[in-house]
């Protein structure tokens, strides 16, 4: 199910926000930060590039087509530091991709938890920023 | 920990130089750098600041069963440097609406959006590391995010006179004590603190004071003196944690960058 956002509690309101969700270099006001998508399928490509790798994911649809997805990940110098390579995903391999979705594109969306074909987390993206911090304080 | 490296393990141990021990640390009987001997010190017996840092932001696992994988760590003050502040930022007038358009487009004018380079002292709550080189007459700040550089001139000269606005400005250092101030005039009149947009511009005057608490420790105090974006001066500190056994890793912004993409539909 998904919910839109105002660009404006989007925007601020990121500290609400409970659900892991991987961190980008920007506000991320391009995606629906409360929508959520989840996409099972099998890695097409990865982009182990800076500033954020990206996966792409055939899934199929409720029609029976096949959709590819594209998913935003941190950055692959984020990633290693987690553990990760640049062969951690290969083309073929089956993931299970939960993340929330691009608010104009149908088939993007920025990822905030990865498993693999057994359901073992290989990704999650943080809940620390988004706590709730009452001493929060939109600007005056 | 265990867990994470079981879940990676074969990838963490072939990384480059991920893992491989910084020479010269304080250890533990473990092996592990003692984050808590004391700061060490410059052969003139001050401070010294040198190695990688990153917020201190404690790192957290999800696990699901037996396997545990680390969450990101990202420093709020990402979002707002002023986070920590009772009242927020005391922004201008001319500041509230600059925030607000911003606002308005989802910050994606945020230079940072667009690949631009990390401005301090935004940088130093980024999702890269720094690295310090401190050297008698001058600290060299190196940051991952676009492989950028800054100066801190310790050599008692005096900040330029009416300089050309630059992102990180023109920076000199001094010791108080224990404590390095950095002070830093000349930065642009378009910069961003933060994610949603508090500015910084050409008419202020930063400080930084910094206290090395122990080895693994930094806190930096932030005052900005900035007339044209705040009703008054300001100050925030922030925790910086000692990152060692690692090593910098390049992120170069401008190589695939695909965000700016989804704004412009």
């Amino acid at each position: 199910m998904r919910t839109r956002l105002s660009p404006l509690s989007a925007f601020v309101g990121l500290c609400l926000v409970l659900v892991p969700s991987a961190w980008a270099h920007h506000s991320q006001s391009e995606y629906d930060l409360r929508g959520k998508v989840e996409v099972e399928g099998a890695v097409t490509k990865v982009e182990w590039r800076s500033p954020h790798a990206w996966i792409y994911v055939d899934a199929i649809n409720d029609k029976g087509g096949t959709v590819n997805w594209s998913f935003e990940l941190p950055s692959p110098v984020t990633l290693m530091r987690r553990g990760w390579t640049r062969d951690s995903l290969k083309p073929g391999d089956r993931v299970k991709v939960t993340g929330a979705p691009a608010k104009n594109f149908p088939t993007i969306a920025i990822a905030n938890f990865i498993t693999d074909s057994s359901g073992k987390p290989l990704f999650t993206g943080t809940t620390q920023i988004h706590e709730p911090e009452p001493e929060s304080k939109e600007p005056r | 920990m265990l867990l994470f490296v079981l879940v990676t393990g074969p990838a963490v141990a072939r990384a480059q130089w991920l893992n491989y021990p910084t020479p010269g640390i304080p250890r533990l009987a473990n092996g592990a750098p003692n984050l808590k001997a004391p700061a060490p010190r410059t052969t003139e017996g001050k401070p010294d600041f040198s190695g990688m840092w990153f917020a201190n932001v404690p790192s957290r696992d999800f696990c699901k069963e037996k396997d545990c994988i680390q969450e990101e760590r990202m420093a709020r003050e990402q979002i707002n440097l002023g986070i920590k502040l009772k009242d927020g930022l005391p922004y201008t007038e001319w500041s509230k609406e600059q925030m607000k358009t911003r606002r308005a487009n989802g910050g994606r004018e945020d230079p940072h959006a667009y690949c631009m380079p990390p401005n301090f002292p935004r940088a130093w709550t980024l999702p890269q590391h720094s690295r310090i080189v401190q050297t008698p007459g001058m600290m060299v700040v190196l940051h991952e995010f676009n492989a950028a550089y800054r100066e801190v001139y310790l050599d008692g000269r005096p900040l330029p006179v009416n300089p050309n606005p630059t992102w990180n400005g023109y920076s000199t250092g001094h010791w108080e004590g224990d404590t390095l101030v950095i002070e830093t005039n000349g930065i642009r009149d378009d910069m961003w603190l933060d994610i949603q947009g508090s500015p910084v511009t050409e008419s202020a005057r930063v400080t930084e004071r910094l206290k090395r608490v122990n080895f693994g420790l930094m806190q930096i105090e932030i005052a900005v003196n900035d007339p044209k974006a705040y009703t008054k001066p300001w100050s925030v500190t922030i925790e910086m944690a000692l990152i060692a056994d690692t090593q910098m890793l390049e992120e170069i912004c401008m190589d695939n960058e695909k965000d700016t993409r989804l704004y412009k539909k």
